[in-house]
């Protein structure tokens, strides 16, 4: 990325707040030249036949040899990647995937001091536990933590204080990526903006509005689903509601001619009717939100592990064919997945004052008018039809 | 004595398999205020029919009906709810209280429709309630836990309730054993013997009619006599 990114590259600024961060990173690799580390991964069918043909293999463990000699494929290993942070707490290893401690605790992130963590690979091919020593750039590093990360390639790796590597790979003031983090995908668009004004051409500002609007996505297809029920809900209850008035109504065609012949006027017997079924449906409202406020959190969590749940595997089965095993844009996919889930699994359910004035209003309307409509029809009939025909 | 009740020339067809039947044919009749009048005859003969119409509960094909000097054949909407509530009181045969409210709601109805003051009418209702001989707790009962009797000296004071000049009384005794049926007609009568209403009554009964001031005979829809 280069020099100079204020703020995030000299492990001051970092983590602003809780939501808005900003971790910066150094990538370095360490070989048999700089280091006494030895690599946990063995080298693959790829790195073996690069090593064939080129006889070196940048940044690795090299051994200059003749293409298909037995001692080039015997002595290539795949290089351990060192990278300086100036958060842990924000940091992410390649893949996506977070750190979790297998023994002792993060470093110091903010200040130039000598101590790392090592993936949990490295540490066992490297005898090393927490307290132990090994060698970089010609110093002393001390182990004060062994991560796990979930993947063999993120286990081959040393984590230490961004200033600090800055300091030994002489690189000062240097870090090869800084990830930004945003409080809501809202943000997103304006952050990546501002943030490319801001760099202008010293770095290349990739978002990650794709992964944004996948994280979205679910939502948008469960609000879609919940204004369908609602409409549906809608729909069938005022069916329902006129249905049932009607019968009660018809049912009750006697007692509507009684009341007329004693002196009601049609107004009273559709009043009558009306408070009736504004009683029931008041009553049925309560029990119908109390229902509604105690399933909404089970329904909204199955529509969303639902969504995300599809998303993830259109997500997987795109991944592996995608890319090389484990490491192209088939893992990179896969980790976005993942960062999806565990988003949408805070999603809440809250039912806020407009939707239920305005769910209160539907009901109440439909009431009155599956009422009124078939009361006012048997009011107009004479009440000595009304009394005959029953 | 003037008269209350004037009937010309009333005439009422229904249809009945696209030809006219007519329940009621060419009616003349009077009934004087304060007269306790009856209406005899088969069944099928009209006599329900005629008095439905005279009670506003149905509108006749021909004819005019004149009570208390309004023709009512001439009334509708809220004027015609309006004769129904003051001018009339029906008694009906099956006595059509209103089976989810007690014996005093049920007197308080038409009173309610009158609008009138509420405390008034909670007094006037138990007090036409004490009259037919429903008393204390037995006013707090619904009809479904009333005797026949009881539901139509109930369905008496509910016709009484707003001070009407007419009582129309279809059966009233119809569905009564003889005891029960003495007594309602005797609350009946009583009413035309204090002069605070007429009586028209519509029965098989004919001891019950010849116990009446008058009696209207009707055949086929006319009078015989």
């Amino acid at each position: 990325m280069g020099r100079g990114v204020d703020g995030c590259a000299n492990g001051r600024g970092n983590q602003s707040s809780s939501r808005n961060s900003c971790v910066a990173a150094l990538g370095d690799r360490l070989t048999t030249s700089n280091s006494n580390l030895v690599s946990a991964i063995e080298a693959g069918t790829l790195g073996q036949r690069r090593a064939n043909e080129s006889g070196t293999t940048s940044g690795g463990s090299t051994v200059p040899a003749p293409s298909g000699s037995p001692r080039a494929m015997q002595n290539f290993t795949p290089p351990v990647t060192i990278t300086g942070v100036n958060s842990v707490n924000g940091t992410s290893t390649f893949g996506g995937s977070s750190l979790s401690w297998t023994s002792g605790q993060a470093f110091d992130a903010s200040k130039d001091i000598s101590e790392a963590v090592v993936g949990k690979n490295l540490a066992t091919k490297n005898n090393l536990s927490v307290g132990s020593t090994f060698k970089a750039y010609g110093a002393t590093i001390k182990v004060v933590g062994i991560y796990d990360a979930g993947n063999d390639f993120a286990n081959n790796g040393v984590f230490m204080s961004l200033v600090t590597l800055q300091r030994l790979s002489s690189q000062s003031g240097s870090i090869t990526s800084a990830a930004a983090t945003v409080d809501s995908a809202d943000n997103l668009a304006t952050a990546t903006t501002a943030i490319k004004e801001a760099l202008g051409s010293k770095a290349d500002v990739t978002s990650s509005q794709d992964a944004a609007d996948q994280l979205v996505a679910p939502l948008s297809s469960v609000a879609h689903i919940s204004l369908l029920s609602l409409l549906g809900a809608v729909t069938a209850g005022a069916v329902i509601i006129l249905l049932a008035m009607l019968m009660i109504v018809r049912e009750r065609r006697r007692e509507i001619g009684v009341m007329k012949a004693i002196g009601a006027r049609n107004g009273s017997i559709m009043w009558q009717f009306m408070v009736e079924a504004i009683t029931l449906t008041t009553l049925a409202l309560v029990v119908g939100l109390g229902i509604g406020i105690a399933a909404a959190r089970p329904i909204t969590d199955s529509l969303v592990s639902t969504s995300v749940g599809s998303t993830q595997s259109t997500q997987t089965a795109v991944g592996p064919g995608s890319g090389p095993r484990g490491m192209g844009p088939g893992a990179a996919l896969r980790s976005v997945g993942t960062s999806s889930a565990q988003t949408l699994t805070n999603v809440q359910a809250s039912v806020g004052w407009p939707a239920l004035v305005l769910g209160m209003l539907a009901a109440l309307s439909i009431a009155v008018l599956g009422s009124a409509i078939p009361a006012l029809i048997i009011s107009n009939i004479k009440p000595a039809e009304a009394m005959r025909n029953e | 004595m003037n008269n209350m009740l004037v009937v010309q020339d009333l005439k009422k067809e229904f249809d009945q398999g696209g030809h006219k039947v007519a329940a009621v044919n060419g009616i003349n009749l009077a009934v004087r205020q304060g007269e306790f009048a009856s209406i005899i005859g088969r069944s099928g003969s009209g006599k329900s029919t005629l008095l439905s119409l005279l009670g506003a509960l149905d509108s006749p094909t021909s004819g005019s009906i004149v009570i208390d000097g309004q023709d009512i054949t001439r009334l509708h909407g809220p004027a015609l709810s309006r004769y129904r509530r003051s001018t009339i009181g029906f008694v009906f045969q099956n006595y059509n209280l209103v089976p989810n409210l007690t014996a005093l709601e049920n007197v308080l109805l038409p009173m309610e429709f009158a609008r009138l003051p509420k405390k008034q009418q909670v007094a006037r209702a138990a007090s036409l309630l004490e009259g037919v001989g429903i008393t204390g707790d037995a006013q707090k009962r619904k009809p479904g836990k009333m005797s026949g009797g009881e539901q139509q000296r109930v369905s008496i004071a509910r016709a009484l309730a707003n001070h009407p000049k007419l009582i129309l009384a279809d059966e009233p005794t119809g569905n009564l054993d003889s005891e029960n049926g003495r007594r309602v007609f005797e609350i009946l009568h009583n009413l035309t013997r204090s002069g605070k209403a007429t009586v028209v009554v519509v029965t098989h009964d004919l001891e019950i009619a010849g116990r009446t001031s008058r009696v209207f005979q009707l055949m086929d829809g006319k009078l015989t006599t």
